[in-house]
């Protein structure tokens, strides 16, 4: 209506005004969001610089040092005379594997078990159990380090060990499995359950022989990463190890550990033992990248064949 | 995943129906039942035990933990005011790092690069979670250290200003309370990522589409619809990041310089909790060792609740999702 009182050369020109202002905001709206864009790309690299720095620094620095010795020898301390004789590490080798299996022996089995009575179960204790979970999931892993001190090496008096290690990272990985393996367990599509039952199995005959194998493959990479954090945690082993020099797979006694071997020769005045941490660290990024991606792409083929 | 269609029942339905392996007495009930009785002794076992070898401490010495300055080996008295001001001072700046260029990653991944390309960046951003702390601490000692020493320092000390907030510490140095803060950000950049990411891309595509409709150009889109709509979600996020800032302890422990000093000048060396425990518990006496829990129950307590919190603005952000 206002249109009609208006005449027609005023309406031209108010609609060519409005063209040219919701043209130059326009310009502007646009140029703001090709700037975002361009600093959205800036972080992004911004956060792929530092992986891309690292990795060439490993390579760079940590390839020369490997060779036989670096494998197979126990480590020495270089002197004056020989100020490149390091030795090898096996003893941290022998250590970071013997740590890992004793600690996956104990955390594994109750991890799963755990897992699946949360997936399984409505009741407080499992909301209870689920919450702390969660919780020590995110917790430092110095605290792991400060509780297996002072329940296994103090109270229970059996000393720096491998059995005090392995019980620290077994307190770091439990929370972790037994949240993948709820998460595996809830994940396996309830149809199966009911196949089972309307076959006329018993629930918990379901739950061990349908459900459990189709959540197998969940749970498997949710402990194989597990694992693969655990290998290279420093805070919790520092503390309770003791760092032995020799190979051994004895449970009570004093060991070393890959990143243990990093942390204490990182600040060595020996050049030649600062070297060879890079290799140390070349061969634990290596082994975890190796085993946490073949964990995931072998967990996809399984979900795509399933599907 | 395929599409589960939707008149199928969920796992709860069929468990609540039918029962399940723990509604019958059965001996797989029991070795259920057994497991997740263990684990719960092993969480009180794992809280009870560290306060316990903590009360010397607070028996002795009251809150003075909290409120001395001085670290004095073997006897005391131990302050923690240097370890939770070094604490507090890192893990800031490194969630401010961590927050600017998370946040752009995370809208980059969701909004920008082509779907081919995602996983791989994902992927990516994922291998940067998995590289151990140590090895940051290791890269961040021998080449971040000697290269602030050599060019950041001095560079930063020719700006106006500089040397009163940062401090000189000339070229002899470059571990420093700054390194610990940058290395620490690089290292919670993951964190940050993997929740932001997962809850910007959750953010219904209708809101997304209708703000198009009406001529906003992408970023209009995710200033006025995807980030008000995640913003629950996002500061969520912060707070686990800032969880993971509070409690990392080797890679610290290498690039902090390790001294007990209150220091605001973050170019000095300094310390944090964390890793204060790590690099004096080896020549620890029972006293010390005694102090050294009691500083872990302060990091227990602020990682629980900063976790706490952090979860609970998660799921209200699920939730309010839920019900668009």
């Amino acid at each position: 209506m206002i249109e009609l009182e208006q005449p027609v050369e005023a309406g031209h020109e108010m609609r060519a005004e409005i063209r040219r202002i919701s043209n130059r905001t326009r310009a502007r709206r646009v140029a703001t969001s090709r700037v975002m864009v361009l600093l959205c790309a800036v972080a992004l690299t911004l956060a792929a610089v530092p992986l891309a720095l690292l990795i060439y620094q490993l390579l760079k620095n940590g390839v020369p040092v490997l060779n036989k010795a670096f494998f197979t020898t126990v480590p020495s301390t270089p002197t004056l005379i020989a100020p490149n004789a390091t030795g090898g590490v096996s003893n941290a080798i022998v250590g970071s594997i013997a740590l890992n299996i004793y600690a996956s022996v104990l955390a594994i089995p109750v991890g799963v078990f755990v897992g699946i009575y949360l997936a399984e179960t409505e009741s407080k204790l499992a909301t209870t159990l689920r919450t702390i979970a969660q919780t020590m999931a995110g917790a430092p892993s110095i605290l792991m380090g400060l509780f297996a001190f002072s329940f296994v090496v103090h109270d229970l008096k059996i000393g720096f060990s491998a059995l005090a290690g392995s019980f620290a990272l077994a307190v770091l990985m439990l929370p972790v499995i037994i949240l993948s393996s709820e998460i595996a367990v809830r994940n396996v599509p309830a149809t199966l359950r009911e196949a089972g039952l309307a076959l006329g199995a018993k629930p918990h005959k379901v739950s061990m022989r349908v459900v459990l194998p189709s959540a197998l493959t969940g749970i498997v990479t949710g402990a194989i990463l597990a694992l693969s954090r655990a290998v290279g945690e420093t805070a919790p082993v520092l503390l309770v190890i003791g760092g032995g020099f020799t190979n051994t797979w004895g449970l009570l006694n004093p060991v070393s550990a890959l990143p243990l071997s990093i942390f204490e020769n990182a600040k060595s005045p020996w050049p030649s033992q600062r070297a060879q941490v890079w290799g140390v660290a070349l061969v634990l990024v290596a082994f975890i990248f190796l085993v946490s991606l073949t964990a995931r792409i072998w967990a996809s083929r399984k979900q795509q064949v399933r599907n | 995943m395929t599409q589960v269609p939707t008149d199928l029942r969920k796992h709860e339905e069929v468990v609540a129906e039918f029962g399940s392996a723990t509604t019958s007495r059965t001996w797989y009930f029991y070795v259920l039942l057994a497991a997740a009785v263990l684990f719960l002794l092993v969480s009180i076992g794992f809280v009870g035990t560290i306060f316990w070898s903590s009360l010397p401490t607070w028996l002795h010495g009251g809150l003075s933990l909290l409120t001395g300055k001085g670290w004095t080996a073997p006897n005391g008295p131990f302050g923690g005011l240097a370890m939770i001001a070094g604490t507090i001072e890192t893990s800031l700046i490194a969630l401010a790092i961590a927050v600017l260029i998370g946040l752009g990653t995370s809208i980059a991944i969701v909004f920008y690069i082509p779907r081919r390309l995602r996983n791989i960046v994902a992927t990516l951003v994922e291998l940067l979670a998995a590289v151990p702390s140590i090895v940051y601490g290791l890269w961040g000692l021998l080449v971040l250290a000697p290269w602030m020493a050599t060019t950041v320092n001095p560079w930063l000390n020719k700006l106006p200003f500089a040397t009163t907030i940062f401090g000189n510490p000339g070229q002899e140095f470059g571990t420093s309370l700054l390194l610990a803060s940058i290395v620490l950000g690089i290292m919670i950049i993951p964190t940050f990522v993997a929740i932001s990411r997962e809850v910007i891309a959750v953010v219904p595509q209708d809101l997304i589409e209708a703000c198009l409709s009406l001529g906003a150009t992408r970023w209009q889109v995710i200033r006025e619809v995807v980030l008000p709509t995640a913003k629950v979600g996002l500061y969520g996020a912060t707070f686990l990041s800032l969880a993971r800032a509070t409690g990392e302890t080797v890679a610290v422990a290498m690039v902090a310089g390790g001294v007990a000093n209150m220091q605001f000048h973050l170019l000095y060396p300094g310390t944090s909790i964390a890793s204060w425990i790590a690099l004096q518990f080896g020549e620890s006496t029972s006293k010390e060792v005694a102090a050294l829990m009691a500083l872990g129950v302060l990091l227990m307590l602020l990682n629980f609740g900063l976790s706490l919190i952090s979860r609970s603005l998660v799921n209200r952000q699920r939730k309010l999702l839920a019900t668009v």
